[in-house]
């Protein structure tokens, strides 16, 4: 009976060994395919997450692609899991040719992606021209962002992502309720808290956020420390510099949820609870006088439930110092092509192909939404929302909008410092915590990923 | 020679199962094991091979140490609410001879076809801090001090979570106690009860042994079940929050591998998890083992 035993699991192990060997061999395959031939012709296989913007307007741009050049033609294939769809393609070693996933994709292909250094490098896209005009295309993109740790995730002046939908992000309140009772929006932090008297006359409170989602939070955080500690300030808290919790900036800042959490019932009754439907609906039934959100919302909440007479503002983000111009914070969605990409240079024609006038118009006109590019919003005007389009407007005019996202960890870190940081939130809003415990928790998150750093 | 040809011929028909077998639970198995001892973002091109650090660093991990608690306690809790509550509800409608009977089974039942994402979403609003039934009612009852914030409280979020497993359960289990009720003989009843054993005598000295073999195996079902309802649920009602208070090992688990597209790290979890859940279900096994009747 033992050497049965001792035989099948020998079949077993051998069988487990061949398996290995499959899985095995397709690593680092396709890379040697990666330099193209450069040809502008043949397949191309695009792959588009199917979120809030759906997946239309990809359809429609590879028709139009095709018709521009033939000879070629564009598979799209858009869905709401695309992440996890594309996942075991690039491990195998035959990746997509083109990717548009969004920026809060749950599969982490993105993030892996870029950890890997997984992504082809773009830069010459951005320095050549324009498709339909003779400047160079980053001359056409909204300034900062192709520098940003975005679209350059290694400080090397490479792009490697490109950008695609454009998102400001802040801080709303309901129009109708401050005009009728001639209610200023706040332009400093000082004047916001001032506000908690007015929100209890009206009886609402001060302040809500999207609870089971704290990440939210950020639009107030990385605004905050800009307005008190400049770029400097802001790129310390991004890369990652235990440095930046012991200053006084990092202090100021989180002091601003702990003032919510303990001014009189400044934070809705709740909030901690409720996830983001929930609170956004209960900002616009008028529980609560401000709520950070993006420059989607209006789109986002279309069939619910309202008090009388609500209207979409939005106000940015409170500065401290009077003179600061508002602030908001922006968000890019990416699009990029992986290493390993059949036909790398058909992909980057059709990167610039998205970026073509027309191209922008149909993608207001499908997806509803503004692409990075100068001027785009006025571009798809007619296909926005009001409140967006105002959103956009106001960066244009004077409002000064932030790009921050945190800088990737390396490998072997096995913290996420920004989830870290704003899952405490809740334990401050809770009343379990201090700010110098929020921060020291930060400092030693922070070192953590220092030390692997090196 | 007579017999080794048998043996053969037994292993050729199980073959397909042994292949299939190996193929779907050996091979990835083993792999989990093997990948946990890499530093891999999932895409196995560059990753590292680092030993047992993902697992050192397991252990000075607060919030896996906190997951961990979490589903130990769910672990320990909910399979004895549920098992007593099912067992109980069993034997009132086996016992009673209810003329509903099969309208009680059948609304008890309800819950568990119910989609876990569809009971996690019910749920959080009937916790819903201000617009919930559970606030309202306390409200109604003049008890507004208890009226609480139930998930967004690390005081009361993981039993506002384990209520709801209850409740999704329980049913499930009385069906199947129902079952084995019904097989018991009637004869053993009517000579107890003609011996001057009462109705709870007669649970406890009949009716639970009988039951035995069908509660040991409810006993492992239950513990299992609660890892991957667990999941679900907390994904869908606080997504671990507030501050990682009702994070689940499954959760944060999930979390890792792919948020923060840590794979080796949480292969590492899932390697305990796994150890976990086995030694659990081999220690319900042991202390329930009982001489056959």
């Amino acid at each position: 009976m033992k050497s049965f035993v001792r035989k099948w699991m020998l079949l077993l192990a051998v069988l487990a060994a061949i398996l290995a060997g499959c899985t095995d061999k397709s690593d680092g395959e396709g890379s040697a395919e990666s330099d193209g031939d450069g040809k502008l012709e043949g397949e191309l296989n695009v792959a588009v997450f199917q979120g809030g913007y759906g997946g239309e307007f990809w359809k429609q741009l590879a028709k139009n692609f095709e018709e521009e050049y033939p000879g070629t033609t564009v598979k799209v294939t858009a869905n709401p899991d695309i992440g996890e769809m594309i996942r075991p393609k690039i491990i195998a070693g035959n990746p997509p040719d083109f990717v548009y996933l969004n920026q809060t994709d749950p599969s982490g292909v993105t993030q892996g992606l870029i950890k890997e250094h997984g992504l082809t490098d773009l830069t010459d896209v951005f320095e050549g021209n324009a498709l339909d005009e003779d400047v160079p295309l980053k001359d056409k993109v909204l300034p900062g962002i192709l520098e940003s740790v975005y679209m350059s995730p290694y400080d090397d002046g490479k792009i490697y992502l490109a950008p695609y939908n454009y998102n400001v992000m802040g801080l709303w309140y309901n129009k109708t309720l401050f005009e009728k009772n001639n209610i200023e929006t706040p332009k400093t932090w000082d004047e916001f808290f001032a506000l908690n008297k007015t929100a209890k006359k009206h009886d609402r409170a001060l302040f809500t956020y999207q609870g089971t989602s704290p990440g939210y939070l950020e639009e107030i955080l990385i605004p905050a420390v800009y307005s008190l500690g400049g770029q400097e300030a802001l790129d310390q808290m991004l890369n990652y510099d235990p440095e930046f919790w012991k200053s006084d900036v990092a202090m100021k800042a989180l002091d601003i949820f702990d003032k919510i959490a303990s001014k009189d019932n400044a934070l809705m009754n709740g909030t901690v609870a409720l996830d983001h439907t929930q609170s956004q609906t209960a900002f616009m039934q008028g529980k609560a006088m401000f709520i950070p959100n993006g420059s989607w919302f209006e789109g986002e909440m279309e069939n619910a439930p309202r008090e009388d007479g609500f209207e979409f503002g939005f106000l940015g983000v409170p500065t401290f110092d009077k003179e600061d111009p508002l602030l908001a914070l922006n968000s890019i969605e990416q699009v990029y092509i992986p290493k390993g990409a059949k036909n790398p240079e058909l992909a980057k024609e059709f990167l610039r192909f998205m970026y073509t006038e027309e191209s922008i118009k149909l993608n207001g006109e499908l997806a509803k939404a503004s692409m990075a590019i100068d001027g785009a919003s006025d571009l798809v005007k007619e296909y926005l929302t009001e409140s967006s389009y105002n959103v956009f407007k106001a960066v244009e005019s004077g409002m000064y909008s932030i790009s921050g996202n945190f800088a990737p960890v390396p490998k072997g870190v096995n913290v996420n410092p920004r989830e870290v940081l704003f899952s405490q939130a809740a334990s401050i809003m809770n009343g379990e915590m201090t700010t110098q415990e929020w921060a020291d928790k930060m400092y030693g998150v922070y070192k953590e990923v220092q030390e692997k750093m090196e | 020679m007579k017999s080794k040809r048998k043996t053969g011929f037994i292993l050729l028909c199980i073959l397909p199962t042994l292949v299939i077998f190996a193929m779907f639970i050996v091979y990835p198995v083993t792999q989990v094991f093997y990948k946990s001892l890499f530093s891999s973002s999932g895409f196995g091109s560059s990753d590292q091979f680092v030993g047992i650090t993902n697992f050192i660093e397991l252990f000075s991990d607060d919030v896996f140490i906190q997951s961990i608690k979490n589903t130990g306690f769910l672990m320990l809790v909910v399979p004895v609410i549920t098992l007593l509550l099912s067992l109980i509800f069993a034997s009132m409608l086996s016992f009673g001879q209810l003329k509903e009977k099969h309208l009680y089974r059948t609304i008890f039942f309800f819950p568990s076809i119910l989609s876990f994402v569809v009971i996690g979403i019910l749920w959080a609003f009937i916790y819903h801090p201000n617009m919930g039934i559970v606030n309202e009612i306390m409200k109604v009852m003049g008890l507004d001090q208890y009226a609480l914030t139930w998930l967004g409280n690390p005081d009361t979020v993981l039993w506002a979570i384990a209520i709801v497993m209850v409740w999704q359960a329980v049913g499930y289990y009385m069906v199947m106690y129902l079952a084995g009720m019904d097989s018991i003989p009637k004869e053993l009843y009517e000579a107890a009860s003609i011996d001057g054993a009462n109705a709870i005598q007669q649970f406890v000295k009949i009716t639970i042994p009988m039951l035995w073999e069908i509660i040991r195996i409810t006993i492992i079902f239950s513990i299992n079940g609660v890892l991957n309802i667990s999941f679900v649920l907390v994904i869908v009602m606080t997504s671990g929050g507030p501050n990682n208070s009702s994070q689940v090992a499954l959760t944060y688990m999930y979390q890792q591998g792919f948020v923060n597209a840590n794979f080796g790290y949480a292969m590492a979890i899932a390697v305990v998890v796994f150890i976990v859940a086995i030694i659990l279900a081999f220690i319900s096994n042991k202390l329930t083992e009982r001489e056959a009747l």
